[in-house]
């Protein structure tokens, strides 16, 4: 069982709280705020009535209630770390313990999310899982721009979106389901195509834009106002089985017009060509990936690389663009 | 000199197979393995445009190949 640091505040008087924590990382992050005991070996069996167990992180603690078996007792959600944020901002970060671990990401990086908007140009096979994951994640506000609405045919790829919605917006179905996620994010939904006229206006208030679409010349669009704009994007493309990515466009790297020579011809669209359920999924999340990796600062990344991965062989091939 | 072709997309499709080894002669430039990939799809990538990567990178010309290069070929994908 687990308690975030906003209900243990809210109900501290019905639990014994102790830290398990070494002397030096209690010393070092000392935890205000709240009455607790530091335990000894075997000292957390003596104390009856409901107890809440403090690790570091919250995973040693949630590790040891499952082992031992431990009745009545609680393990705080992204342990003393989440705590101290908590305390310190009154912000319960909590919720995101799994990823705020990684060091790569920590609190800092967390924020960075919380912070940040992300424009998502189709809500399709792409927009769905790219959506869904950045929502998840804890991006601060995201902009969803479609003009379309649910189909019959979309839904083997586009599990936003259900058999009660079509006929919906797009953007409308999506909005009703990425809400029951997490209800943190804001999302803005845009009920029409992305054009010459309102593309750029969206765009640059956003921190990267998700290139979900699924034709060449809304994607020729998107890179010329993610260029004027400075503002990175995430290229995902569809065929069949295969898939590609592409991080664009970050301060002066190739973009789509560098990615195809232009004029690209001959791409097949998902209606033509056909695509596998699934395949969105996977390639969707990769985006999701690239895109927490640019507002985290993460290097690792696809920046000027096009990863190109095959559903049938799992074949993964990244080529460097220049 | 023996040359890898990766074929991906619609070049995968039109030629029916992902990877394969071609014996082509010293001073083959890219421009003519392309020439040759396009005949043996019979037409299926007329109109295709296509992106020529070697050794996983993208080249900014025509270039000549040497023995052991992996050569792809990337066709312009729509769906999403």
């Amino acid at each position: 069982m687990i308690l975030t640091p906003k209900e243990l505040l809210e109900r501290q008087s019905e639990f014994t709280v102790i830290d398990i924590r070494p002397e030096s990382q209690r010393k070092e992050f000392p935890m205000d705020g709240i009455n607790i005991i530091n335990s000894e070996d075997g000292f957390i069996h003596t104390i009856e009535g409901k107890k809440v167990l403090v690790c570091q992180f919250g995973i040693v603690t949630e590790g040891m209630i499952i082992e031992q078996n431990l009745k009545d007792t609680f393990s705080l959600l992204g342990g003393a770390q989440a705590w101290i944020d908590f305390q310190s901002e009154k912000e319960d970060l909590s919720r995101w313990s799994r990823q705020t671990v990684l060091p790569e990401v920590g609190l800092e990086g967390q924020k960075k999310l919380l912070n940040a908007s992300v424009a998502i140009v189709g809500l399709g096979g792409l927009g769905c899982p790219v959506s869904q994951s950045l929502v998840a994640a804890g991006i601060g506000k995201l902009i969803l721009i479609d003009g379309d609405s649910v189909e019959l045919s979309n839904l083997h790829r586009q599990p936003l979106h259900g058999t009660d919605d079509i006929g919906k917006t797009k953007v409308k179905s999506a909005e009703e389901s990425l809400r029951t996620i997490n209800s943190v994010t804001k999302i803005q939904c845009v009920d029409e195509y992305l054009d010459e006229s309102n593309g750029l206006d969206f765009i640059q208030e956003c921190d990267v834009v998700i290139d979900a679409t699924d034709n060449i010349q809304t994607r020729q669009l998107i890179d010329r106002f993610s260029k004027e704009s400075n503002v990175p994007m995430i290229y995902g493309g569809l065929y069949r089985w295969e898939g590609q990515v592409a991080v664009l466009n970050v301060d002066g790297s190739p973009g789509y017009k560098e990615l195809f020579l232009e004029p690209p011809s001959g791409g097949e669209s998902c209606a033509d060509a056909g695509v596998l359920g699934m395949l969105p999924g996977i390639i969707g999340n990769i985006q999701a990936i690239e895109t927490v990796k640019l507002i985290v600062s993460i290097k690792t990344n696809l920046v000027g690389k096009l990863l190109m991965y095959d559903g049938m062989n799992h074949r993964t091939e990244i080529i460097e663009i220049g | 000199m023996k040359i890898t072709i990766k074929c991906f997309s619609q070049v995968k499709y039109a030629l029916g197979i992902d990877e394969f080894v071609l014996e082509l002669e010293a001073g083959t430039m890219t421009s003519e393995l392309e020439q040759n990939i396009r005949s043996k799809a019979d037409g299926k990538l007329d109109g295709i445009s296509l992106r020529i990567a070697v050794n996983q990178k993208y080249i900014p010309n025509d270039i000549e190949l040497n023995d052991g290069d992996e050569v792809a070929f990337i066709p312009p994908v729509q769906g999403g």
